[in-house]
């Protein structure tokens, strides 16, 4: 896929919590970017919710985490609603890019270990008007995610879509 | 690649500024301050020439920057008129006239750079 500065990309990130979302235009500069929580009815209601978007902002690409990659295990329902998501994109003639997490890794932190506090710090730097005060606290072991990283994981998938 | 209608919600986001904050500094009244710029910035709503002028004192950014979208509709609108007036036969006959024509019929091919200086 070329890659052209000037293309509007719309990154979602599926959570288990609902998803976040990010969208860019060129490598540097983030339109709106959040997260939100969906209770019921996950999968439908996260697709009318990018419906949404994609009509809001008419993105050129979507991308997506690929959930069916080596190094990723994403639960049933994350997978059934990757493969609807692709669909709703084609229906919407949009170029789907799917990024692994070890693309992710290796664009921000350089090396195909970490962890996702340090990405998301990572991120808050390259954007820190924009994401640094959505910046979580380090998660502590007793505690589940913050919602927050939501954006974090999307921003991350969104940033390693363009090239170096 | 066609600018969105408006770029408000980034701008926000870059102040770290609230729907409801914004709302109040731009002088809308009552209490759906916040619901109004909310539908400024997703586009269900053109705000007032004197909104708009709000904005620009808050973000600090040129209405065309953060307007973007629109201000390339209404170029190209201009430049169309504009080749409209070229073909027809003006009895003032001043080379300004003719210049000032002739730049804006061409204006609409020229990419507009309405935020490159974030």
């Amino acid at each position: 896929m070329t890659h052209n500065k000037l293309i509007r990309i719309l990154a979602i990130a599926p959570t288990a919590r609902g998803f976040g979302y990010v969208v860019m235009e060129g490598s540097s500069r983030l339109i709106t970017f959040s997260n939100k929580s969906i209770l019921k009815n996950k999968n439908k209601r996260t697709l009318v919710w990018v419906e949404k978007y994609i009509r809001r902002y008419e993105p050129a690409v979507l991308v997506l985490p690929a959930v069916n990659a080596a190094d990723t295990r994403r639960a049933k329902r994350i997978k059934q609603l990757h493969q609807r998501l692709v669909g709703l994109a084609t229906e919407h003639k949009l170029k789907v890019k799917l990024v692994t997490v070890t693309k992710v890794r290796e664009r921000l932190l350089g090396q195909i270990k970490g962890n996702k506090q340090s990405q998301a710090e990572v991120l808050a730097g390259l954007f820190p008007l924009e994401l640094a005060p959505r910046l979580p606290p380090k998660r502590k072991v007793w505690k589940s995610e913050d919602p927050r990283m939501d954006i974090f994981d999307a921003a991350g998938l969104a940033v390693a879509f363009w090239p170096k | 690649m066609k600018s969105l209608p408006n770029y408000l919600q980034a701008q926000r986001k870059r102040l770290a500024l609230s729907q409801e904050e914004v709302g109040f500094l731009i002088g809308l009244i009552g209490l759906n301050k916040g619901t109004r710029v909310c539908r400024d910035e997703t586009f269900a709503r053109e705000p007032s020439l004197l909104d708009a002028l709000a904005y620009e004192v808050v973000y600090g950014r040129p209405v065309r920057e953060l307007f973007a979208g629109l201000h390339q509709q209404a170029q190209q609108r201009v430049a169309e008129r504009a080749k409209v007036l070229s073909f027809r036969k003006a009895r003032n006959s001043d080379p300004r006239r003719k210049q000032t024509i002739i730049q804006l019929a061409e204006s609409a091919s020229v990419n507009p750079k309405h935020h490159d200086s974030q």
